[in-house]
């Protein structure tokens, strides 16, 4: 078996399946790989066509030295999953180039299967999943047909047969897909090239979350369980900056922590419950709308409400929230608390700290004037841009009083600043403001160009109070979303959002709304597996878990390996023999079957009575069958006749007696 | 030639059916029995015309016929021969009995003892007869045709399964139908008539006959029909025991004449089911009945159970 050669159909077919397996990997894979797999395909096909020979032992380990020296030195020694994959391709490729018997190509073919699977590392989409799927068809079809001594099986038979294969896989696969417990993974892998994660950094200068708004990648999505918040409502905090250092904005040292309280929320309406499923972001914080309730499941809480994770979010992530839209939040702080919310930096932006006295004299001290005012400096002569000049060293005061222009976190910054001088605990949120909402599924998306900052102010019983300045600078960048604003605005043009096209737009949320439900049903399906789990079984008891898991399986196999095995009537391969016995099934269905004592030809004699139309062809038919049977006259005529004989009969005699 | 020859049997078959009215199935299973050099047993009551069948046989065939009434105290000397002492020769000299003739009628075989149907069994089964050491060939052809009283009658020694093996075919005539009765009544005993029926048939000719039977094709498609008749009575319910392969060869031996008598150069299913009931019931044995009483309804199952076409 082993000792045997493949067929050159099989060699063919082989070539085919690695190249479809290495074809999702190239976009990442250092350049050589690809180059290598190619240049073993191409001599692959030179040996196959007999141009070329097996190459020379020393030609292989030479090969192998090089391509071992070319991982280590491509990958840096890193041991990733990436340096992994590289290898098997590498592997493959090598393995191609001495394929001579069949174990050479099982071993080929099931690593390509193997490959194939780890492009699942890289991306799970949609298109992914279909690609792999049609490899897999090809896999299998390059392995059926390694089974096969001879070419002569057509290539259309082996993907036939493939698929054919793969159909009793399909409930098998399903119950797996709805009953199998997701688990998480024994190790942890780590991947930096594949998906690219943007996010929300935890420190704020300017220039930051303006680069976050050239990207149009997606950030999360929700979806509400009652009514959806309108545009102006849609908050999404994230991180709470409250340390100021003159140019950055940072979240309090642990020193500082240790001082700040866990905040007191009460809400002033009824919560309002939704989901968000969110994009691989590399760092551990989360979303949630202004203000969060409790922590859901699998999140926590951070004293200053905002939703963390325990680890960073190397994989999207589905987690449901409850959030208050109208709240009190904090309405004491003690002397610590607000001395942290107070905390400026010794020195610096003199003239920022001078218009906060200004305007604190010009409103008698009090804060909503010194809000009123400041919103009203702003509205003057503020330009609302993303690509603001560079900013120096005294970057509130050039903002404030230099350029004048800038995105959400300039603003943001300086109003914190102003307040902060102005005796005013604040802090900075920065998070997402708005989102766009897709009507064929019913969620809310929010890409990376909704990343916002604003403000929040203390002020006591009324506790912590959201401010955002841009609002005053852009209230339509606030009202309606960021793609909205910058698509109508020349200035932004450049964000790479020139979307003003409806049916782009149009085809464009049709293809998320497809993404969502693909990572929402199927790659996120684990919520609603316990939930199903839990309905049917009515509790997560492993024993039923188990139950449930092996009938199932029991079931399908035992239906499969049933359709395999079951007791088929065996239709005569001859077909003749297969038209006689055709013939003699309908006629059994028209109450005039033939007795198993009568030879054909007496029962067609017999019957032939009742058929005046049909007697002579019967007759004929029984009087050939004699020949044919009894008398052996190997005539191919007469075999043809009876043939013909058989067809006619089947087209004249009706289905069922009437 | 050929016509010449079937001219000359159908010729036979209607002198014989003259003699025996209404019984042209029997005749002509009887002629089979004879074509395929079988020797043939008439099962029936007594005075049912067997021994008229068998005269008749005889004549259209143009055989020397003897014939032997079997009785219970019957030796084996009495139908081999005998070597008598002679005082002018000074020595034995073999007496040859009645079974040295080409047709030797053997009424009523079961009320001989077993050791007297032996000696004939073995007379039919070699075509030759030991004496004292030495051995005389019986003449060619050498047909046995047995008449015998059906074994529950008083006095008889059923003939055991071995020796019924022996013989090609079973037949039984039965009462005739009422029209049948009605004509022989008035036309007298048949047995005179047997008597002056002239012979149709040479031996020559017979051996031709013969010969042209064997000649008659057999398809394989035929042949595999016999052999899931064998193996269903071996296998299937009902059946105590089931064909020997003997058995199965005069199966096929007879269907092959009874389809040259109808005229055909190759067998066909039907043949082969003409003359089941007559070659096989004889050789099978229902579970339920040991006597041997059921052939009748167990060849009809054999033949509504086995599929003549297959797969």
């Amino acid at each position: 078996m082993k000792g045997r050669q493949i067929s050159r159909t099989a060699v063919v077919w082989q070539l085919l399946a690695v190249m479809l397996v290495v074809l999702p990997h190239v976009q990442w894979l250092p350049l050589w790989v690809p180059a290598l797999v190619v240049l073993a395909i191409g001599s692959r096909l030179m040996i196959h066509s007999g141009r070329w020979s097996f190459p020379h032992w020393s030609v292989k380990a030479l090969l192998v030295i090089a391509s071992s020296g070319g991982l280590i030195l491509s990958f840096n020694h890193q041991a990733g999953p990436e340096t992994m994959v590289a290898l098997l391709v590498v592997g493959l490729a090598l393995k191609l180039l001495e394929v001579y018997h069949r174990r050479d190509a099982l071993v080929v073919l099931f690593v390509s299967l193997f490959v194939a699977a780890t492009a699942f590392l890289f991306s799970e989409s949609v298109w992914i999943a279909g690609y792999i799927l049609l490899t897999t068809v090809l896999v299998l079809a390059a392995l059926n047909s390694i089974q096969q001594s001879s070419s002569a099986r057509r290539f259309r038979d082996n993907l036939k047969s493939a698929g054919r294969l793969l159909l009793p896989a399909i409930p098998f696969m399903l119950v797996l897909f709805f009953l199998f417990p997701r688990l998480e993974p024994f190790w942890s892998v780590t991947i930096d090239s594949g998906q690219a994660k943007t996010g929300l950094s935890d420190e704020l200068s300017p220039g930051d979350v303006s680069k976050l708004a050239q990207s149009d990648e997606l950030a999360f999505r929700a979806t509400f369980e009652g009514e959806v918040p309108l545009p102006a409502q849609r908050y999404w905090r994230s991180l709470v900056l409250s340390e100021f250092d003159g140019r950055r904005w940072t979240r309090p040292s642990h020193e500082q922590r240790q001082v700040l309280r866990p905040e007191q929320l009460q809400p002033l309406v009824s919560a309002q419950r939704y989901e968000v499923i969110m994009e691989a972001s590399g760092r551990p914080w989360l979303v949630a709308l202004d203000q969060p309730l409790r922590a859901g499941q699998g999140t926590l809480m951070t004293p200053v409400r905002t939703l963390v994770m325990d680890r960073p979010l190397e994989r999207r992530r589905q987690y449901p929230v409850e959030s208050v839209l109208q709240y009190r939040q904090q309405p004491l702080l003690t002397r610590q608390e607000a001395r942290h919310y107070l905390q400026l930096p010794a020195g610096g932006n003199p003239d920022s700290r001078a218009l906060a006295q200004r305007l604190l004299t010009q409103a008698d001290g009090n804060t909503d004037g010194v809000i009123t005012l400041l919103q009203a400096y702003f509205n003057k002569t503020f330009v609302y841009t993303l690509e603001p000049g560079r900013l120096g060293r005294d970057s509130v005061d050039q903002f404030l009083f230099e350029t004048r222009e800038g995105y959400c976190e300039h603003f943001a910054s300086a109003t914190a600043f102003v307040l902060r001088s102005a005796g005013i605990p604040s802090r900075i949120v920065t998070g997402y403001q708005g989102g766009e909402w897709n009507p064929y599924e019913g969620y809310l998306q929010v890409r990376q160009y909704d990343a916002h900052a604003w403000v929040e102010y203390w002020q006591p019983e009324a506790g912590w109070q959201r401010l955002d300045p841009t609002a005053a600078v852009a209230p339509e960048r606030i009202r309606t979303s960021a793609q909205d604003y910058f698509s109508t605005n020349e200035g932004f043009s450049s964000a790479g959002m020139g979307l003003g096209i409806d049916w782009l737009r149009d085809l464009r949320q049709r293809y998320d709304a497809f993404n969502y439900s693909w990572h929402r049903w199927v790659l996120n399906y684990q919520g609603q597996q316990v939930q199903l789990l839990d309905d049917w079984l009515g509790g997560e008891d492993r024993w039923r878990r188990l139950l449930a898991w092996l009938l199932p399986t029991m079931l399908v196999f035992g239906t499969v390996g049933y359709w395999l095995l079951r007791p088929r009537p065996t239709l005569p391969r001859d077909p003749m023999a297969r038209a006689l016995m055709r013939l003699q099934q309908r006629f059994a269905t028209l109450e005039s079957g033939r007795e198993p004592a009568e030879s054909l030809a007496m029962w067609l004699q017999r019957v032939a009575d009742d058929w005046p139309k049909q007697r002579a062809l019967m007759l004929r038919l029984a009087f050939l069958d004699d020949q044919q049977r009894y008398i052996e006259r190997k005539d191919p005529h007469q075999q043809a006749e009876m043939k013909r004989l058989c067809r006619i009969l089947m087209r004249q005699l009706p289905r069922k007696k009437r | 030639m050929a016509e010449k020859l079937r001219m000359n049997v159908e010729q036979a078959l209607a002198s014989l059916s003259s003699v025996l009215l209404g019984k042209e199935r029997q005749v002509r299973l009887a002629l089979t029995c004879l074509l395929a050099e079988g020797h043939l047993l008439i099962e029936d009551l007594p005075g049912m015309g067997k021994t008229t069948l068998a005269h008749a046989l005889a004549r259209v065939l143009g055989l020397e016929d003897k014939r032997v009434q079997f009785t219970s105290d019957m030796l084996p000397a009495d139908i081999i021969g005998v070597s008598i002492f002679e005082p002018q020769e000074s020595g034995f000299r073999f007496h040859q009995g009645p079974v040295f003739t080409q047709l030797l009628l053997a009424d009523e075989i079961n009320r001989a003892t077993p050791k007297t149907q032996s000696a004939l069994l073995e007379a039919m089964e070699e075509g030759q007869v030991s004496v004292e050491g030495e051995r005389y060939p019986l003449p060619v052809p050498f047909f046995v045709i047995a008449t015998q009283n059906p074994s529950s009658q008083f006095g008889t020694f059923p003939l055991p399964e071995s020796q019924l093996d022996r013989f090609l075919m079973r037949i039984t005539l039965g009462y005739p139908t009422a029209d049948v009765e009605l004509q022989l009544l008035a036309g007298g005993g048949t047995r005179q008539q047997a008597y002056r029926l002239e012979p149709c048939l040479t031996s020559e000719q017979l051996k031709q006959v013969q010969a042209a039977c064997r000649q008659v094709h057999a398809s394989a498609s035929l042949i595999a029909y016999v052999q899931r008749l064998l193996q269903h009575t071996r296998e299937a319910e009902g059946f105590s025991y089931g064909v020997s392969p003997r058995g199965g060869l005069a199966l096929l031996r007879c269907a092959r004449c009874w389809a040259w008598l109808s005229g055909r150069d190759h067998v066909v299913p039907e043949d082969v089911q003409a003359v089941l009931g007559a070659v096989v019931g004889h050789r099978i044995r229902s579970a339920s009945d040991l006597a041997g009483h059921e052939s009748d309804r167990l060849v009809a199952q054999l033949l509504a159970e086995v599929d003549v076409i297959g797969q």
